[in-house]
């Protein structure tokens, strides 16, 4: 009942005329951020604080909540048509969007994507309403050795990652983890594998290196085989640009999958939607009944990952708002402005600002029903960018590359480094090393590395502190159960072979 | 004829009002000013730089606007090196904190020190309590020294890098009562209070805005404040000397520097800038709201600031084993 009035109270400050426009205000910069790559939200709410000084805190705080999920729907775009993520949530979109799009359904693949995308986003928002409290305190039962697990986890996807040879995507993953080492130790502040570069004590962009493994790979490759330059087939018509219901139904299970592990990852201040969509990736293709289709083009592929990076926002504001914790960059900047308005986020935060919260919410529901209406009929339009030829298309995929790494961080370090990661991954297809590993080990590396540590350092030094918590035990389980399951199946191919035999 | 004398007069004029504000004051910035800042959006540099850039265009104390640019990376060196090859640029300042100073110290890449650039003003002095979750059993800093010295090493403080506030005012506790206790660093701020929320770690080092709502809500117990004389916000709260430590209160510093080879009355015309901003009330509700304190310092006084700083670093980073490069 009290979320019921809540709400109620909550659609009357949402539903204001001026609160509706900074609504849409919010949503359209997101989806143009989302869309561009480099730009982030984090960068661009920053920029507009000064601005909503002049606003009431409410409107404010609507509109820059819908520049971070608007920004969540804008990033499957590149990704999916050209194979450059527009946000680190959108890299592992790239495997199975850009091979829908070489097939011709990158309609289909956007389409799913927002749909994925709005699912998800509102039950972010379902979960931010009803359980966030409660949710808080058990997030705080997780602490490094939980993380380091749900890294661990994560790490095993490994084996559903791999082409054709384990061996190389191992080999791949463990340069991603050695890559994810380079720059300062986060303990004890000492260099580790700069080369006396100043630049790389921060170490090396994780969007630096998705953007050549994937991108510039992708032109390269495709530069030497002239034949594939042409122009990507685009169906005519709009029926044939938006998803089918098979589609639909084949994303029945992804719809859920992305939703609750992107909102129950997102409330963990130390997991980001990164590893939210990596995982939610892994775990669809784990449960699927066709893992062969993921990699050449499954719609699920899509669907999942899209879904888990938008739950998870409604995810990541349950800690902001109920602890007054942020667990990513957008979410601080969100928490700075909070600040700066004069309020004081924290446990009490909700109780004393019901409007705001219950505004917010309601926003968040009717932001997601806009961006829905606002993408959808941008898909064809966008599907349409594929007709460019090959001779126009790909520079244009380079310069939006460099471009995009550039305004990263606004150093030209980065760009050579993306030529570099470029050829690396260049070299990698022609050697039939897949990329994704690699990308895993270096997202999931620093973390993982981190909550190692800290997690020796709270014991002292006994590995048993990994095995004798109890979520700690059933996640390593989980990992190394995942990584016995090619071994299974070879197994099981064995023993039919030997019956036949 | 009449006409050419007005006009030589009107140019003579014009001349002399174009010549007599740089002659009365010296420099003025006259494009907008770049504040580069080595955090990330929402860090704290970063939104100091920011509330700045608004007080300052709210008091109209600058003619020009103030733009915050981000210079992530290894830990304040990336702005600092960003600032010194902008060598005798005349607008642009930088944000820096005690990091900048601890940073070359371990770091062998980070080669710009804060020496290098050009002092302007020390801003802010952002004191710190000790707090623990409110179901801990010490109800007083002592106590928990006890408590630590009964079973050393088993106790945990969570904070930031070994180069931090936190790992500071450890040591120096360590140091005076022979206590031993654990420090796992978190590099985001958010886990480190997450960690002592979650009964993962004993006590922490922690900002007392950030601490109040916690506080407020019943979630922690503050033992006692890192500053010289007690914050408004806490006090019931003993400091460290009263609580019966002859420690020093360490507190987190945030100012203001420029590029090498600035000119002296460009220094002198931005010391004079923030040295009104902390005169002015929007200043004042800033630092009471944040329960920041005045720490303002000018140019010669935050040379001095400097080797103070450093040279209390140098010797904490020893005993805690880190390898020092410089």
């Amino acid at each position: 009942m009290d979320i019921l009035s809540g709400l109620m109270q909550g659609f009357a400050v949402a539903l204001q005329p001026v609160n509706l426009l900074w609504c849409f205000v919010g949503v359209v910069l997101g989806t143009v951020v989302g869309v561009m790559p480099g730009l982030g939200p984090p960068a661009t709410i920053a920029m507009l604080l000064p601005l909503t000084f002049l606003m009431n805190p409410a409107g404010a705080m609507i509109m820059l909540a819908g520049i971070y999920y608007g920004a969540k729907y804008g990033g499957s775009t590149t990704s999916i048509l050209l194979n450059v993520p527009g946000e680190s949530a959108s890299v592992v979109t790239c495997l199975d969007g850009y091979a829908m799009a070489r097939k011709g359904r990158a309609g289909a693949a956007l389409g799913i994507a927002a749909i994925a995308s709005f699912v998800a986003g509102t039950v972010g928002v379902l979960g931010l309403m009803l359980i966030a409290p409660p949710l808080a305190k058990v997030a705080l039962a997780f602490s490094a050795p939980e993380y380091f697990s749900l890294m661990a986890f994560g790490l095993a996807m490994v084996v559903l990652l791999a082409g054709r040879s384990m061996l190389k995507a191992l080999l791949a993953m463990l340069v991603g983890l050695w890559i994810a080492g380079i720059g300062t130790d986060p303990f004890s502040t000492t260099s580790r594998f700069t080369f006396g570069r100043l630049e790389l004590l921060s170490g090396v962009d994780f969007v630096v290196v998705a953007i050549g493994v994937f991108a510039l790979a992708e032109v390269l490759a495709c530069m030497e085989g002239r034949a594939e330059g042409q122009a990507l087939p685009v169906p005519k018509g709009l029926r044939n640009l938006l998803p089918t219901l098979q589609d639909l139904k084949d994303c029945r299970f992804a719809f859920v999958n992305g939703s609750v592990l992107g909102f129950l990852i997102g409330v963990l201040p130390g997991a980001g939607s990164t590893i939210a969509s990596f995982i939610s990736y892994g775990v669809e293709k784990a449960v699927s009944r066709r893992p062969q289709e993921f990699g050449k083009g499954a719609v699920e592929g899509v669907a999942a990952p899209e879904g888990a990076n938008n739950s998870e926002t409604g995810g990541a504001l349950v800690p902001l708002l109920t602890l007054g914790i942020p667990g990513s960059g957008t979410t601080a900047v969100l928490l700075a402005a909070l600040v700066l308005w004069g309020f004081k986020p924290g446990p009490l935060f909700i109780s004393e600002n019901p409007s705001l919260f219950w505004g917010l919410v309601a926003s968040m529901y009717i932001g997601n029903v806009m961006l829905l209406v606002l993408n959808l009929p941008l898909v064809p339009l966008f599907a349409q960018v594929l007709r460019t030829p090959g001779f126009v298309l790909y520079p244009l995929i380079l310069g939006i590359s460099i471009v995009g790494v550039y305004s990263v961080s606004g150093s030209l370090f980065d760009v050579s480094l993306v030529v570099a990661f470029g050829l690396l991954g260049y070299l990698m297809r022609k050697l039939d090393y897949p990329a994704a590993p690699l990308v895993l080990g270096l997202v999931l590396g620093g973390a993982m590395e981190r909550a190692l540590r800290q997690s020796l350092m709270m014991s002292q030094g006994d590995l048993s502190i990994l095995a004798t918590r109890p979520i700690c035990a059933v996640m390593l389980s989980l990992a190394l159960l995942i990584l016995l399951i090619p071994s299974f199946n070879k197994l099981n191919a064995w023993r039919l072979q030997a019956l036949e035999e | 004829m009449r006409k050419r004398i007005a006009f030589a007069a009107a140019a003579a004029l014009a001349a002399l009002a174009a010549s007599a504000p740089a002659w009365a004051q010296g420099f003025k910035p006259t494009r907008p000013v770049e504040v580069v800042v080595h955090t990330g959006p929402g860090g704290g540099s970063d939104v100091l730089a920011r509330a700045v850039a608004l007080m300052m265009e709210k008091e109209k104390l600058l003619p020009v606007r103030m733009q915050v640019v981000n210079k992530t990376g290894g830990g304040g060196a990336v702005a600092a090196a960003y600032l010194a090859e902008k060598k005798g640029d005349q607008n642009t300042l930088g944000f820096f904190t005690g990091v900048w100073l601890a940073g070359p110290l371990t770091s062998a890449e980070a080669k710009v020190t804060l020496r290098d650039l050009t002092p302007i003003a020390r801003l802010v002095l952002e004191p710190a309590v000790i707090a623990v979750k409110s179901d801990a059993p010490y109800k007083s800093l002592p106590e928990f020294i006890a408590a630590a010295k009964k079973s050393p090493g088993q106790l945990k403080q969570s904070g930031g890098s070994v180069t931090s506030r936190d790992n500071v005012v450890r040591q120096l506790l360590q140091k005076s009562t022979g206590a031993q206790w654990a420090f796992i660093s978190f590099p985001g701020g958010g886990e480190r209070i997450a960690a002592l929320l979650g009964g993962h770690v004993n006590m922490m080092v922690i900002e007392p805005a950030e601490a109040g709502e916690h506080i407020r809500a019943g979630n922690m117990r503050v033992l006692a404040q890192v500053t010289d004389k007690r914050l408004p916000g806490f006090p019931n709260v003993p400091t460290l000397k009263e609580a019966g430590f002859d420690v020093p209160a360490v507190p987190q510093v945030r100012g203001v520097v420029a590029p090498p080879a600035i000119p002296r009355e460009n220094v002198a015309y931005w010391e004079d800038v923030f040295h009104r901003l902390t005169k002015t009330a929007s200043w004042q509700k800033f630092l009471a709201d944040n329960q920041f304190e005045d720490g303002y310092q000018n140019a010669a006084e935050l040379t001095r600031f400097y080797d103070e700083f450093t040279g209390r670093m140098r010797g904490i980073l020893q005993e805690a084993g880190v390898k020092l490069v410089r």
